[in-house]
């Protein structure tokens, strides 16, 4: 599988989708809980979804209300969700144990 | 103040024109950052969510541009205004077309080419390659005054030439065509130190009455020792050579630049060749008669007679301490009030000590005239009064005006050379050279359109602008008005 490059941005939206794999997000609910700005957030997006990562679509919410734009993970992107996940922890554990003198 | 929605409607408005122009396969994301921006907390927070989002778009439609083939083919829906059967399309094209063409007719006016080059002066560092060369304007008179032998012309070149020994090759020549212009030495030794030796004895025997010769030979001594790293810090330990020349120019009746025959034989020549470019008066040698460290040295020598004046008072001889006070107060009068603010403390200081001396004589007239001369306030009023501060900075009409002309001409310059890119960009896609056959993407048409307006906009403000100095130097050209005529120096220095 091929997958993009994962910067901690992309992986702190990876992290975001992971906790609820299922759920439908919205771009401007993502922007809040991962604290990034919309010219950051939407080129992952974007990546994501080109990588096929990702799926979009849009939904309407109320009647009058322009659609909105959702996404959600791929069974791949929660593949690497899950993958980068691991990584980042063990990677998190061992510069634990680094830091404490191998008493992890 | 700012209506609380203002903000909400910029950013959509942004928003929206940004998705106008965005490529295929980001329009989608352009519609799903529109979408979300009616959710967005915050007016201000909404403009920065348009503001990012934007840029993301704005990028994606850049990267288009450059390179077609990245699978980003501008859309041609058939909604849109600048689609292929948009009914923006074919009159985008005719105002982008008109606009260009109508800004290029500007520049069939000598005047507009001549307020476009003064424009952008202050960059000409940045955009000449060769400091060396000549301008265009200044090869023509230079190649006709040779091929004439026009002495005048020859001077005239020789005054402004980038290179020192093609100016001295000239003024030597312009003077062996007329010995009476002879005074042309004095400026062009000015700029070219190294070739005082030769023309500084030929200025004294031609004016031997003019401090000038003295205060360049002096300015010689000094560069000589600033290349040589060794400047006193104090006058009297300056060579006695350097001495000597301060002390001569001191002794001087006169003290002549020259810019009036300069500024006599720039007017002829401009009327003779019909040439009426501002940038060929907008160099700073016109501002500067004296040596540039002519007024410096004076005010160093003139502490230096001060302090043995004030010694030979100690010892009782007034007499001899009056004389130096007076040579101080006599090479003031000398020093045009153009250039003679560095001098103000030597000077009032002569003054106030011929003051006291001619009061301890029991002479109260000459006392109370040379208190009078010694008043800082006169002084102050001197300085404001002098043309060069006035020019300077008094006026903020002639500021703004300049600020004007030179932001059109740089604007000129980029919408110029976008409106070049973006058409060498739709030459690169369509692969061909047919009119026919071109077809320009949404963001080419609106870079072309909005490139064009700028164009075309900042044309006319140039133009507009630039009249004010077009009348000055039509009236210095042919009425010898100088009038205003200090005003093109905003030009060359924009901060003064």
């Amino acid at each position: 599988m091929k997958t993009p490059r994962i910067s901690p941005q992309t992986l702190r939206v990876l992290e975001r989708f992971a906790e609820c794999p299922t759920a439908w997000r919205y771009g401007y609910e993502l922007s809040r809980e991962t604290a990034l700005k919309a010219g950051t957030l939407y080129p992952i997006l974007m990546r994501l979804a080109k990588f096929s990562l990702l799926e979009a679509k849009w939904i309407t919410t109320e009647d009058g209300v322009p659609p909105r734009h959702t996404y959600r993970l791929t069974p791949n992107g929660m593949e690497l969700a899950r993958a980068k996940q691991t990584t980042s922890r063990s990677g998190v554990r061992v510069r634990r144990t680094a830091f404490s003198g191998g008493k992890a | 103040m700012i209506p609380p929605a203002l903000p909400r409607r910029v950013a959509a408005f942004l928003l929206q024109s940004v998705i106008s122009i965005a490529p295929r396969d980001t329009l989608d994301w352009g519609h799903a950052m529109l979408a979300e921006l009616r959710h967005v907390q915050g007016n201000w927070a909404a403009l920065l969510w348009s503001l990012g989002s934007a840029g993301v778009l704005a990028k994606r439609a850049l990267l288009s541009l450059i390179f077609p083939s990245r699978n980003r083919p501008t859309i041609p829906s058939g909604g849109d205004l600048f689609s292929k059967d948009g009914p923006m399309r074919r009159p985008a094209l005719a105002i982008t077309a008109v606009c260009v063409v109508a800004s290029l007719i500007f520049f069939v006016a000598p005047v507009f080419r001549q307020a476009f080059h003064v424009s952008l002066l202050p960059w000409e560092i940045v955009f000449k390659p060769d400091y060396n060369r000549l301008s265009p304007e200044l090869q023509t008179i230079a190649k006709k005054a040779e091929q004439d032998h026009d002495p005048e012309a020859l001077a005239f070149v020789a005054f402004r030439h980038p290179d020192s020994s093609e100016s001295v090759r000239l003024a030597d020549e312009a003077v062996r065509l007329d010995p009476t212009l002879i005074w042309v030495f004095a400026t062009v030794s000015v700029r070219t130190p190294s070739l005082q030796d030769r023309w500084v004895p030929a200025l004294e025997r031609f004016d031997p009455q003019n401090a000038l010769p003295h205060l360049i030979a002096a300015e010689e001594i000094d560069i000589d020792q600033v290349l040589r790293g060794n400047v006193p810090d104090r006058a009297e330990d300056e060579p006695p050579a350097w001495q000597s020349a301060m002390a001569a120019a001191f002794k001087s009746a006169k003290l002549d630049t020259y810019s009036s025959q300069r500024k006599e034989l720039d007017r002829r020549v401009l009327l003779r060749y019909h040439v009426g470019d501002l940038a060929l008066l907008a160099d700073n040698t016109w501002f500067y008669g004296l040596p540039s460290y002519g007024v410096w040295d004076a005010a160093r020598y003139a502490e230096l007679i001060l302090a043995s004046a004030q010694v030979l008072e100690a010892r009782g001889d007034t007499k001899a301490a009056s004389e130096k006070y007076l040579a101080i107060a006599h090479f003031g009068q000398l020093l045009s009030p153009n250039v003679n603010a560095r001098f103000y403390e030597p000077a009032e200081q002569a003054y106030t000590r011929l003051a006291a001396l001619a009061a301890k004589s029991s002479r109260p007239e000459e006392a109370a005239f040379y208190a009078f001369l010694a008043d800082p306030k006169r002084q102050t009023e001197a300085k404001k009064s002098s043309s060069r501060y006035r020019g300077f900075t008094g006026n903020q009409v002639a500021r703004w005006d300049a600020d004007l002309a030179r932001r059109s001409g740089v604007v000129m310059l980029l919408s110029g050379a976008i409106l070049l890119a973006t058409l060498f960009a739709v030459l690169l896609r369509s692969k061909s050279l047919h009119l026919s056959s071109l077809r320009p993407g949404r963001l080419a048409i609106a870079l072309g359109l909005s490139s064009s307006a700028a164009f075309f906009v900042s044309s006319i403000v140039l133009r507009l602008s630039y009249q004010p100095y077009a009348e000055i130097l039509r009236h210095f050209i042919r009425n010898g008005d100088e009038t205003g005529l200090t005003n093109p120096s905003r030009f060359s220095w924009p901060r003064l």
